[in-house]
């Protein structure tokens, strides 16, 4: 229990803004909350891969962001206009209490939702989720240029949806 | 203009000297003042939609999920070493309990039920009451297995165990052990389910509710039982 609990500890501290960068990846809360679970469980079970002087948050959001990719790609598989089985199952709830900030809420998701993929991760993980470039780029495996310019693409497409309103 | 350094400026992404520079540059040209107000405003708009989720509680099921590690690796050996055998007053009094907190009806009556009522108080009894004084979670032996042991609020010693048919929370309470909390297992579940599982969700939330600090390591847990968990 002694070596487990860092970890465990640190992971719980993180929960919230993973669930935060779930949100900004899945658009949908039900699917936010199901992709969240997954990944503190995979998490789990790859503690002995992490380690122990790296960075966890990056680890994890990795993890997700992968896990992510990996549901999207299933789900795109599948006929993309019909409901996905499970929403009968449980309406996520919106986190945040009231209509006014629901609203709000609505409003940015659907814009994030209607950026690209690879520009709307880019745009959660610097400037939702307050990563450097630098770290993104080691997170995604991608070169720094390419977070760059697809966080440039992003967030002017983003400014054009949510900026005149 | 170089789109990608006006933005890296914006991000705090330029070296000093860069940065310097960008900055006159917006400070000289009113329509990338503009822009970068504008972008500003948005990095803006976008954390205050998006901070709220991680300002909100997390959904039990979340934290749920966080919750069984520890358990996990404790019952690893016991899974290991042996099966349990399946108590037929642990089903039976799993069988007459709603999940939730006890309230001190429908004790099953007789020498061996691992509980007794007294002055409207549930203790362990019996199996129950022998494992709690000497059983570790290191050293797992008979038919109840004990999880984490700790400190309540009220500086009593607590430790969490489960049975073939249910899991539950123990306090210390003079010379015995008051039951906090009794949770059947989920109908048609054994334990060897409840292992892998991790610990009953309404078991960890009672737990969480009333710790205080860290729960034992296994030399804290050794200690205590010799001091006689006072």
């Amino acid at each position: 229990m002694d070596q487990a609990s860092p970890f465990d500890d640190q992971l719980a501290a993180l929960l919230p803004r993973l669930r935060r960068f779930a949100h900004a990846l899945s658009r949908d809360a039900a699917d936010a909350d199901d992709l969240t679970q997954a990944a503190i469980e995979r998490a789990l079970r790859s503690k002995a891969q992490w380690q122990p002087g790296t960075r966890l948050d990056s680890w994890c959001y990795r993890i997700m962001r992968n896990l992510w990719i990996d549901t999207a790609r299933a789900r795109s598989r599948k006929a993309t206009h019909e409901a996905p089985e499970e929403e009968g199952l449980g309406v996520g709830e919106d986190p945040r209490p009231g209509i006014e900030a629901a609203v709000d809420l609505h409003r940015v998701m659907d814009a994030m939702s209607r950026l690209p993929d690879e520009q709307r991760e880019v745009v959660a993980l610097i400037l939702v989720e307050g990563f450097g470039y630098r770290e993104v780029s080691e997170m995604l495996g991608l070169p720094i240029g390419t977070v760059s310019s697809r966080l440039v693409r992003g967030r002017t497409a983003l400014l054009a949806m949510v900026g005149e309103q | 203009m170089n789109d990608d350094k006006f933005f890296a400026w914006l991000d705090d992404e330029l070296d000093p000297a860069d940065a310097a520079e960008m900055q006159a540059r917006v400070a000289a040209d009113p329509e990338l003042k503009r822009l970068a107000e504008q972008h500003r405003a948005l990095g803006a708009h976008l954390r205050s939609a998006f901070d709220p989720i991680a300002e909100a509680p997390v959904p039990e099921r979340l934290e749920a999920a966080l919750r069984p590690t520890a358990q996990v690796i404790d019952f690893a050996a016991a899974r290991r070493t042996r099966s349990m055998p399946a108590l037929a007053q642990w089903s039976a009094m799993a069988a007459t309990l709603a999940i939730g907190i006890l309230v001190g009806t429908q004790v099953p009556r007789g020498s061996s039920a691992p509980v007794e009522a007294q002055a409207g108080q549930l203790y362990a009894a019996a199996s129950l009451n022998r494992a709690l004084d000497t059983e570790l979670a290191s050293a797992p032996a008979g038919d109840v297995r004990i999880g984490i042991t700790y400190r309540d609020q009220a500086g009593e010693i607590c430790r969490s165990f489960t049975g073939a048919a249910g899991s539950g929370l123990a306090c210390r309470s003079g010379t015995r052990w008051r039951m906090k909390g009794l949770f059947a297992a989920p109908e048609g579940q054994g334990s060897d389910y409840r292992m892998a599982a991790g610990m009953d969700p309404n078991l960890a939330a009672l737990v969480d509710s009333t710790i205080s600090g860290e729960p034992f390591d296994e030399a804290h847990e050794k200690a205590a039982r010799d001091k006689g968990w006072r």
